[in-house]
C-alpha cells in the first residue's frame, strides 16, 4: 500500500463502486442486467483512445498527443471512402489502420525529429486532420456499412459488447504485458522517468517515443473501425473532443502528465467510471452538466492527492535515510 | 511548467537572450509574408474582400478572440498554459446575460462580467501554483467545472434579446474609425507596457525562462503566476463582454473552440509553450491570419469548412521553419 501507484488503483475501484451506488440509488432502472451491456457499449472507442494517450505521456518528453480524435475521424472517412471506391471492407480496414500509423508518423517527425514540443506539434497535426475531416466530405457523413460489419460493435457475446471482447480486452491485456513485463515496457518508464539516465544506459529515447506516436495513430484506427461498425457509418466529426477526453482519462487513471509513472489498469478503470457516471445520469434525467463538474473535480483533485501522497513519501523516505 | 527535464544549455541561453530582445524579428516577418499572401489571394479572387466594409467586417470579428490572445500570449511567456479560457467566457457572458435580464444597468452588468472572468482565472493560477497540478490538467479539470456551471445556469436555452447600449464598443465608429481597433489597441498597448516596461513583466519572463531560478533570486512566483491567470481571466471577461455587446444573445455552445484558437493563435504568433518567448505583435497577427482566413474563404467561394486545413497548415509550416532554423544555430 506504500506505492501511490496501488493507492490509485484502490483509490479508481473505490471510486467506481461508489459511482455505481449512486446509479444505483438515481434510478431504479440502473441495477439491471442489460444495463452492463448498454454501459460497456460506449467503453471501448474512449478506452482505446485513452490508452493510447496514456503511452504517450507514460514515455515522457513530455508527450501529449492531442490529434487522437481528428485522426480517428479522419481514417473512418478513408475506410469508407475506399469501401464506397469497391475496396473489400476488410482490406479498406487494414488499409485504415495503415493511414492511421502514418498519421501518426507526421506527429512522430514533428515531434521526434523536429523536436517540436508535443503540445504544439500535435495541437497544430489536430487542426489540420479535423479541418480535412470536415472539409474534403463538405461535413456530410459517409454512409453504406453493410449490416455483417455492424456486428463488431453492435452485436453482443454473452451479453457483452463484442468490440469489448475483441478489441479493447486483448488491446488492454497486450498493452498492460508490454508495460509490465517486456523490455520494451522498461524503456518507456525509464525514458519517462529520467530521459538522461535511460538515454546513457543505452535506450533508443527518441526512436522509442517515435513509435509510440505512430502506434497511437494505429490505435486511432482501432477507434474509427468500432465507430464505424457502431453507426455503420464514418461522421467527420466522430472524433470531435475526444483530444481532451482522452487526456482527462489518461491522467485520472494515474498517468503522469511529464511520463514515468501509469498503467494501463489505471486507465481501463478511468474510462469505466467516467462512462458509469455518464449512463447513470443518462437514466436518471439528470443534466450531464454534473458529470462535467464531476470529472473536472475527479481529475484536479487525484492529481492534488498524488501531489500530498508524493510529498509524505518522500518526506519518510529522507527521514528513514537520515 | 510545460519544460522538458533536460533543456540544453544552448537553448537556456537562447532564452535568456530574449530578455534584453524581447522581439522575434523573423517571426513577424514571416506571418507579415504569409499575411501577405493570404490578402492577396483573397483579394485577387474576390473584390469585396479589401471593401472598407469587409475590412471592418473581420475587424469585428477579432475583437474577442484578439483581446484573449493578448493574455494568452502573456500566460504562456510565463511558461503556462490555460485550456479553459473557452469556459471562463461562458460564464461570464452567461452571468452577464442572466444580470441583463434582471433589469441590471451596464455600470452594474460589465463589472460583473470582469470580476467574474478575474476570479475564475485567478482560481486557475492559485491551483496551478499552490498545488503543482501541471497547468494542462488543472485548467482541463477548471474547464468541466466552468462548462456545467454554463449548462446549470443557462438550462439549455439561448438568451436572447438583451439590450443593445454596449454595441458601439465593437460596432461603433470613433473618429472614423471602427471602435474595435481602439480596443484592441488600448489591450495590447497595456499589455506591451506590462510585460515589457515593467518588473511585473520581467518577472513573468524571468519565470518561464527557469522557474526555479527566478524562485531562488526571490521573486514570488506563486503570486505571479495567479496575477497572469488572472489578468488572463479578466480579458476572458471583457471578451465576454464584448461578445454580448456584438450579438446581444448568449448560445448554449458559447466558448466551444476559443481555447484551442487561442492557443494556436499564439503559437503561431511566435510564443513557444516551453515559455520565456512570445510576442504579442505575432500573437495579434496570429489571431488576424485565423480571423482572414476564415472570412476569405467564403468570400472567394470556398467552403469554410476548410479553415481549419489552413490554419493547421500554416501551423505546421511554421513549426517545421522554427525547428529547422533552431537547429541551424545551435
Amino acid at each position: 500500500m506504500k506505492d501511490p501507484l496501488t493507492q490509485r488503483m484502490v483509490f479508481l475501484t473505490g471510486l467506481l463502486v461508489l459511482a455505481g451506488v449512486a446509479g444505483a440509488l438515481l434510478s431504479p432502472h440502473f441495477l439491471q442486467g442489460s444495463t452492463v451491456g448498454y454501459l460497456l457499449q460506449y467503453v471501448p472507442v474512449l478506452g482505446v483512445l485513452g490508452m493510447a494517450q496514456t503511452l504517450v505521456m507514460l514515455s515522457g518528453g513530455p508527450g501529449i498527443d492531442l490529434s487522437v480524435g481528428a485522426t480517428m475521424s479522419l481514417v473512418g472517412l478513408a475506410i469508407a471512402a475506399m469501401f464506397g471506391a469497391g475496396v473489400p471492407l476488410l482490406l479498406a480496414c487494414a488499409v485504415g489502420l495503415v493511414i492511421g500509423g502514418l498519421l501518426g508518423a507526421v506527429n512522430a517527425v514533428l515531434v521526434c525529429v523536429l523536436k517540436v514540443p508535443s503540445l504544439m506539434g500535435t495541437l497544430a497535426t489536430f487542426f489540420a486532420y479535423s479541418g480535412l475531416a470536415l472539409a474534403l466530405t463538405g461535413g456530410a457523413p459517409i454512409g453504406g456499412i453493410p449490416d455483417w460489419f455492424a456486428g463488431l460493435a453492435q452485436g453482443r457475446f454473452l451479453g457483452i459488447p463484442v468490440h469489448m471482447w475483441v478489441v479493447f480486452v486483448p488491446l488492454a491485456v497486450v498493452l498492460h504485458v508490454m508495460l509490465s513485463r517486456t523490455r520494451i515496457g522498461s524503456h518507456i518508464y525509464a525514458a519517462g522517468n529520467d530521459e538522461r539516465a535511460a538515454f546513457l544506459s543505452g535506450v533508443k529515447v527518441w526512436r522509442l517515443r517515435f513509435g509510440l506516436y505512430c502506434l497511437s495513430g494505429v490505435i486511432a484506427g482501432l477507434a474509427a473501425i468500432m465507430t464505424l461498425s457502431w453507426f455503420q457509418a464514418a461522421r467527420p466529426d466522430a472524433g470531435e473532443g475526444m483530444e481532451l477526453l482522452s487526456v482527462t482519462v489518461a491522467v485520472l487513471g494515474g498517468a503522469h502528465i511529464f511520463g514515468g509513472i501509469g498503467r494501463i489498469s489505471g486507465t481501463v478503470l478511468a474510462v469505466l467510471i467516467v462512462t458509469t457516471l455518464q449512463v447513470a445520469l443518462q437514466l436518471a434525467n439528470i443534466s450531464q452538466a454534473w458529470q462535467l463538474a464531476a470529472i473536472g473535480v475527479l481529475l484536479i483533485g487525484s492529481v492534488m492527492a498524488d501531489n500530498a501522497v508524493g510529498d509524505r513519501l518522500r518526506a519518510a523516505a529522507r527521514r528513514a535515510a537520515s | 511548467m510545460w519544460t522538458t527535464l533536460t533543456s540544453e544549455a544552448s537553448d537556456a541561453r537562447n532564452r535568456a537572450s530574449v530578455i534584453s530582445r524581447p522581439i522575434r524579428i523573423g517571426r513577424e516577418v514571416l506571418l507579415l509574408i504569409a499575411l501577405g499572401v493570404l490578402v492577396a489571394i483573397f483579394a485577387s479572387q474576390s473584390e469585396f474582400f479589401l471593401s472598407e466594409r469587409n475590412l471592418t467586417t473581420i475587424l469585428r470579428n477579432s475583437v474577442d478572440l484578439a483581446v484573449i490572445c493578448a493574455g494568452m500570449t502573456i500566460v504562456i511567456i510565463l511558461g503556462g498554459i490555460d485550456v479553459s479560457v473557452g469556459g471562463i467566457v461562458a460564464v461570464s457572458a452567461v452571468l452577464i446575460g442572466r444580470a441583463y435580464q434582471y433589469d441590471m444597468p451596464d455600470m452594474v452588468v460589465v463589472p460583473i462580467g470582469l470580476a467574474a472572468g478575474a476570479a475564475l482565472g485567478a482560481m486557475n493560477g492559485a491551483i496551478i501554483a499552490k498545488s503543482r497540478v501541471p497547468p494542462i490538467v488543472a485548467t482541463l479539470g477548471t474547464m468541466y467545472i466552468f462548462i456545467a456551471v454554463l449548462f446549470l445556469v443557462i438550462g439549455g436555452v439561448w438568451i436572447s434579446g438583451l439590450p443593445n447600449t454596449l454595441s458601439f464598443l465593437v460596432l461603433g465608429e470613433f473618429l472614423g474609425l471602427p471602435s474595435g481597433l481602439f480596443v484592441i489597441g488600448a489591450i495590447y498597448g497595456l499589455s506591451w507596457l506590462m510585460l515589457r516596461r515593467t518588473p511585473w513583466g520581467q518577472r513573468v519572463v524571468a519565470i518561464g525562462c527557469d522557474e526555479h531560478a527566478a524562485r531562488l533570486v526571490g521573486i514570488r512566483v506563486d503570486r505571479t503566476k495567479i496575477q497572469a491567470y488572472a489578468l488572463l481571466g479578466l480579458f476572458a471577461g471583457l471578451a465576454a463582454v464584448l461578445y454580448v455587446a456584438r450579438l446581444r444573445n448568449v448560445e448554449v455552445n458559447i466558448g466551444t473552440n476559443i481555447a484551442l484558437e487561442a492557443i494556436a493563435a499564439t503559437i503561431l504568433g511566435g510564443a513557444n509553450i516551453r515559455g520565456g518567448i512570445g510576442s504579442l505583435l505575432g500573437t495579434l497577427m496570429g489571431v488576424l491570419f485565423i480571423k482572414m482566413t476564415q472570412n476569405g474563404l467564403v468570400l472567394i467561394g470556398v467552403s469554410s469548412l476548410w479553415e481549419t486545413v489552413v490554419i493547421g497548415g500554416l501551423l505546421i509550416v511554421v513549426l517545421v521553419l522554427d525547428a529547422l532554423e533552431t537547429r541551424r544555430t545551435s
